[in-house]
C-alpha cells in the first residue's frame, strides 16, 4: 500500500515561528506494521501511537479514504490488531486492543468514543493483585496473568455517538446507531438504535 | 491577526474569533478544525476563560457566543449552527456541544455517507448561571434555562427549565436548585445579546 497520510490540516501549518509543529504532530516515519491506504487523512499527534505495541503485521490497517482526527489513539498490545475499513471517520476514538478490533466501511465514530476488546485485568481479586504487582513501575510484566479478550466488530455504515463506550465481544451490526454516552456490552442488530446508560434498544431512531 | 502571547501551538487565532477584555484562551490549537465563515464565528465574552482541551470544530455557518465570567474547562463545540452560552456558566471538562449525536469535524461532513444522512443543524441555547458536569453531551435543540445544573455524563437535546437539576442518559429532571435569600429574578437572563 502507498502511504499518503498527512499530519494536521493545512490551516494548522500556517504562521510557524519559534514554536514547532513537531511538539504536537508526530511526523516520524510510521511503524512498518502500520498500513495506510490511499487518500487517508491521518492527524497523527504524539499521543496517537504512543501505546501502539503491536508486533503483528499489519498491527494497524487504515483503508482507503479513512479520516483519523486528532484525539484518536491506538493502544494496541503485542498480539493485537486494529483494522479500519474504507471511508470510515474517527473523530476522536480511543482504541484499547489486545486481540482484534475490526471496523467496517463508512463507519462514523464521533468524539470521545472508547472501543476495548479486553478488560485488561482479571475479575478475580487475587489475580488482579498479582497483575497490580506485575504492572508496578519496577514490576515484571511477564508475570501478568493472561488477558481474557473477545474481538469487537463494528459493521459497515454504523454510527457511534459522542462519548459512547463499546466493550469486549460486541458486534455492532451494519447501519446501527449508538447514541451519545451509551455503554454497549452486548450485540446490536443491524439497523438498530441503542441509546442511554444502561444502553437500551430504541423503538424509534431519533438520537439528536 | 492575533497570536496569543502564551501559545505553545504555532498558529494564529482566526480573524473572525473575537476575544473579550481580560478573557483567556488556552491555545490556537482549539481552531485546528475551525471552518466557520461567520464573523464573529466565536465570541468569548469579557472575563471568561476557555481552557485546555477546548476545541471549536465549527462548520461554515457555525457560531459560538460565550458570555461574561464563564469558565469552559475543556469542551468540544462541533456544530454548523449557533451555540449561545449565557454569563457565569461553568462548563466542566470533556463536555460536548454538538448538532448531531455522531458529530464529526467539518472537513469530514463532506464525505458522501455522512452528508446525506444528516438533518439541518439545530441551535443550542444556555441561559445565565448554568453549570454543566464533566462528560455531559448537549445536542442541537437543547435550551437550558437560567441557573440549571446538568449532571456529569448527562445526555440531552431538549428544553431544561430554569433552575432544574437534570442528570442521566437520557437526562431527566432529578431536582431543583433551592431559592436563595436574594431571590431570583428574570432579569438575570443576560445570555443572548447582552
Amino acid at each position: 500500500m502507498k502511504g499518503s497520510a498527512r499530519a494536521g490540516s493545512g490551516d494548522a501549518q500556517r504562521g510557524a515561528d519559534t514554536r514547532v509543529r513537531s511538539d504536537v504532530w508526530d511526523e516520524s516515519p510510521l511503524p512498518s506494521n502500520v498500513h495506510v491506504g490511499e487518500s487517508v487523512v491521518f492527524e497523527r499527534t504524539r499521543q496517537t501511537l504512543a501505546r501502539f505495541r503491536s508486533t503483528r503485521n499489519p498491527g494497524l490497517l487504515l483503508g482507503d479514504g479513512v479520516r483519523v482526527y486528532h484525539g484518536t489513539s491506538f493502544g494496541v498490545e503485542p498480539g493485537g490488531m486494529v483494522e479500519i475499513g474504507d471511508g470510515s471517520i474517527l473523530a476522536g476514538a480511543v482504541f484499547m486492543c489486545a486481540d482484534r478490533i475490526t471496523v467496517g466501511r463508512s463507519v462514523v465514530m464521533s468524539y470521545n468514543v472508547t472501543i476495548a476488546d479486553c478488560d485488561f485485568h482479571p475479575l478475580d481479586p487475587d489475580l488482579r493483585r498479582r497483575d497490580a504487582v506485575a504492572n508496578a513501575p519496577q514490576g515484571d510484566q511477564r508475570e501478568r496473568p493472561p488477558l481474557i479478550t473477545a474481538p469487537v466488530v463494528v459493521e459497515d455504515g454504523a454510527w457511534i455517538g459522542i462519548g459512547a463506550i463499546v466493550l469486549k465481544g460486541v458486534r455492532i451490526g451494519s447501519r446501527a446507531r449508538i447514541g451519545a454516552g451509551a455503554v454497549v456490552t452486548a450485540d446490536v442488530p443491524p439497523g438498530a438504535t441503542l441509546a442511554g446508560n444502561p444502553g437500551r434498544l430504541q423503538a424509534r431512531g431519533d438520537l439528536g | 491577526m492575533t497570536v496569543l502571547d502564551h501559545d505553545w501551538y504555532p498558529a494564529e487565532v482566526p480573524p473572525n474569533v473575537h476575544l473579550g477584555e481580560r478573557s483567556w484562551l488556552y491555545s490556537s490549537f482549539s481552531f485546528v478544525h475551525h471552518r466557520s465563515e461567520r464573523d464573529p464565528s466565536v465570541r468569548i465574552g469579557a472575563d471568561s476563560g476557555v481552557y485546555v482541551g477546548s476545541r471549536f470544530d465549527l462548520g461554515p455557518q457555525g457560531e459560538v457566543e460565550i458570555g461574561r465570567y464563564c469558565a469552559v474547562a475543556g469542551a468540544i463545540f462541533a456544530s454548523n449552527a449557533r451555540i449561545v452560552i449565557g454569563d457565569y456558566a461553568f462548563i466542566s471538562h470533556t463536555v460536548a456541544f454538538a448538532d448531531s449525536f455522531a458529530a464529526v469535524p467539518p472537513d469530514a461532513r463532506r464525505a458522501p455517507d455522512v452528508a446525506g444522512a444528516r438533518g439541518s443543524p439545530r441551535d443550542i441555547w444556555l441561559g445565565a448561571d448554568v453549570w454543566i458536569g464533566a462528560h455531559a453531551v448537549i445536542l442541537g435543540g437543547a435550551k437550558i434555562g437560567n441557573g440549571a445544573v446538568i449532571g456529569a455524563g448527562a445526555v440531552l437535546g431538549t428544553e431544561v427549565p430554569d433552575y432544574a437539576i437534570v442528570a442521566g442518559n437520557p437526562a431527566r429532571i432529578v431536582g431543583w436548585v433551592p431559592p436563595n435569600a436574594a431571590g431570583r429574578s428574570a432579569d438575570r437572563r443576560t445570555g443572548a445579546g447582552d
